[in-house]
């Protein structure tokens, strides 16, 4: 999808002409509204300018983000090259069509002698299932808990209180610090003789069984991104002109009518695109689980079956990588679509109201 | 610190307040107790924070002991070690990746979110949509390709490649917020500025820049904290000459316990310079990311 954009984009700067009509939706259109007639023919004569302005970023994505898009999906269609590990044969390589794709779907494996059987158990092509399972448990569970906890630390934050400042500035610092050091954090934290047995005089081994190892991850998640959500929700509360509430209040609408009638859907539009891209980068999810439990014992995301795809077959792990994109593009497409997500729309809105 | 908030006082206040305490007339007693769960759980968040830092001042022997001690006698030991230890390299990578990518995706972002808030391009929408879905790509899905091409131009292992990749991974982002910077500029300006005759240029350079200097700043401090703490680039591309630092701690992981202390130590310099960056940029960080542009 990006690719086709970029198509679109690139087209556009090639054959724009001269007088283009002004764009659907002009950006700062309460500018142009105010003074119509000259401004619309700058309008124009800075349309060209502009291009030229974007173009150079244009290029830089185009290289180095849709380029290799393209190639990835043109390598995903090949068969990898090497020594088969099941048969010792040499295999040649070649056009594979979609056989890597449906390889991955269908969990089949080359067979001795050609064609395909299922995959071993345990074996990384076994896994694909398992590794959406495991991702969208995980983005399901951290983006509810993240959203429910950052709206209610948000609405706490809304207020003055002394050393909010501080309070904030502190809850800020888990997101700031590297995923790795995070995850490295939480690795001791919920180690054998870790503070997390020793606090709540547990003998578990975190780490060590399916259970542990997820709730580990999704601690160490949640712990990452809350205070993050938190404040972007608080962003939105932030925008919620007082005198709605004051409104509310002289009709006689209790403080639970009050958050459902007015704090929920104002904030909906901030809120959802909050949601939004937690998800996409939920789906996404690497460092964590990579270093927390090295993907051990059910914690195994579709990035890290694609990272250890890559060492055994570039082109198979290609294919697994689209297959993520392709995942990761309908969930956003869903929340735009049908949630109302609006992203683009809701950046003018936002503008709008702090304008005003 | 409490100026680093977007509203005025007392609009939050009031807000706050009916929010969030429901018996009315028992608002300040509610108010101090809610004010006390604020804080601790502010320390339940900050704990693990602590604790790092805390373990980095302590002797390896005393980092060990279960459960944790509190009360010890600091020591500047373990920041010693890892300063004086292989550590500098890693820290210099990160700093030349961190600080290359984030001067060229502002050069970059100035021009291109100039374009899309202030003059009309056609379809801004489209190409607005076009900069944030690459931010829906997961970086997987490009690290294939990109791999077996800095392979073919033997990019591999160079900081060089990280900084392209660092660049073109933060412009979407800094496209988004420095736009919605450049939209507070009153149009009013820029009309004088074209009625004294200064073209695009000048326009740019001595009456927008300057006005958005304090939105530039927040989009680099961002830009900075995403590129330093990277780790997947990092990790699938780079061997011993151009690792960073989310590598190196990654790396030190086999000495789990061992190293306790140290690697706190290397932990809390490895997290001091991003935290320094997200504290500074805090106001525009909330505003900036909350127009779309999470992480």
């Amino acid at each position: 999808m990006a690719t086709e954009a970029a198509g679109r984009t690139r087209s556009r700067g090639r054959k724009q002409p001269p007088g283009a009509p002004p764009p659907q939706r002009p950006a700062g259109s309460g500018r142009e509204t105010a003074a119509p007639e000259p401004s619309d023919r700058r309008a124009k004569s800075q349309g060209k300018w502009a291009t030229w302005l974007i173009l150079p970023s244009l290029i830089l994505l185009a290289c180095v983000i849709v380029y290799p898009v393209i190639s990835a999906i043109a390598l995903s269609l090949q068969k990898d090259q090497g020594l088969d590990p099941a048969t010792g044969m040499f295999v040649a390589g070649g056009f594979a069509g979609l056989g890597n794709y449906i390889g991955w779907l269908m969990q089949q494996c080359p067979a001795i002698g050609g064609g395909t059987v299922s995959c071993a158990p345990g074996t990384l092509g076994a896994q694909f299932w398992s590794a959406t399972y495991n991702t969208f448990f995980f983005t399901v569970i951290t983006v509810a808990i993240e959203t429910v906890m950052g709206f209610w630390m948000a609405m706490i934050m809304a207020r003055t209180f002394r050393g909010r400042g501080l309070v904030r500035a502190a809850v800020l610092v888990p997101w700031a610090i590297p995923t790795a050091v995070t995850a490295k954090l939480w690795f001791f934290i919920f180690a054998y003789e870790g503070i997390a047995n020793s606090l709540f005089n547990a003998n578990i081994l975190w780490t060590g069984s399916e259970g542990p190892a997820r709730t580990a991850v999704i601690i160490a998640d949640v712990w990452k991104t809350t205070p993050f959500m938190a404040l972007l929700i608080l962003a939105g509360l932030q925008l919620i002109p007082n005198d709605v509430y004051e409104a509310a209040k002289m009709d006689g609408a209790t403080a639970w009518q009050r958050f459902t009638q007015i704090t929920l859907p104002l904030v909906k539009p901030a809120l959802m695109v909050a949601i939004l891209f937690r998800v996409l980068d939920a789906l996404r999810m690497f460092d964590l689980p990579y270093i927390l439990t090295g993907g051990a014992n059910g914690t195994t995301t579709l990035s890290i079956l694609v990272v250890d795809q890559i060492r055994q077959g570039f082109n198979a792990a290609a294919a697994l990588s689209t297959i993520t994109f392709i995942i990761i593009f309908i969930v956003a497409f869903i929340f735009v679509r049908f949630l109302g997500a609006n992203v683009v729309q809701n950046t003018n809105i936002v503008d709008t109201k702090e304008k005003s | 610190m409490s100026t680093t908030t977007l509203d005025t006082p007392r609009d939050s206040q009031t807000t706050g307040r009916r929010d969030i305490v429901k018996p009315r007339r028992k608002g300040v007693v509610s108010g101090g107790v809610l004010t006390t769960v604020t804080w601790i759980l502010a320390l339940v968040f900050f704990a693990p924070v602590a604790w790092m830092v805390m373990t980095s001042f302590k002797q390896e022997n005393v980092a060990a002991s279960n459960p944790p001690a509190f009360f010890f006698e600091p020591t500047l030991d373990q920041y010693k070690a890892v300063i004086s230890s292989d550590a500098g390299p890693y820290f210099l990578n990160s700093l030349i990746a961190t600080g290359v990518s984030t001067l060229l995706v502002i050069l970059l972002a100035i021009p291109a979110s100039y374009a899309l808030s202030i003059r009309p391009v056609k379809k801004t929408s489209d190409v607005l949509f076009f900069f944030i879905s690459t931010k829906m790509l997961p970086i997987v899905a490009v690290i294939m390709p990109i791999y077996v091409i800095s392979g073919q131009l033997r990019a591999l292992d160079s900081i060089w490649t990280l900084v392209i990749l660092y660049t073109a991974m933060n412009l979407p982002i800094a496209v988004w917020m420095m736009r919605s910077f450049f939209q507070e500029v009153p149009g009013e300006v820029l009309e004088a500025a074209s009625m004294d005759g200064a073209g695009l240029i000048k326009t740019l350079r001595s009456v927008l820049i300057p006005m958005v200097t304090p939105g530039i700043a927040a989009t680099a401090l961002i830009c900075v904290i995403f590129a330093w703490n990277e780790f997947f680039f990092a990790l699938n591309l780079t061997a011993a000459k151009a690792a960073t630092v989310p590598v190196f701690l990654m790396s030190q992981m086999t000495s789990e316990g061992l190293f306790l202390a140290q690697l706190s130590a290397a932990s809390v310099l490895a997290s001091l310079p991003v935290v320094l960056a997200g504290w500074l940029a805090q106001k525009q960080l909330v505003r900036g990311l909350s127009m779309g542009a999470v992480k």
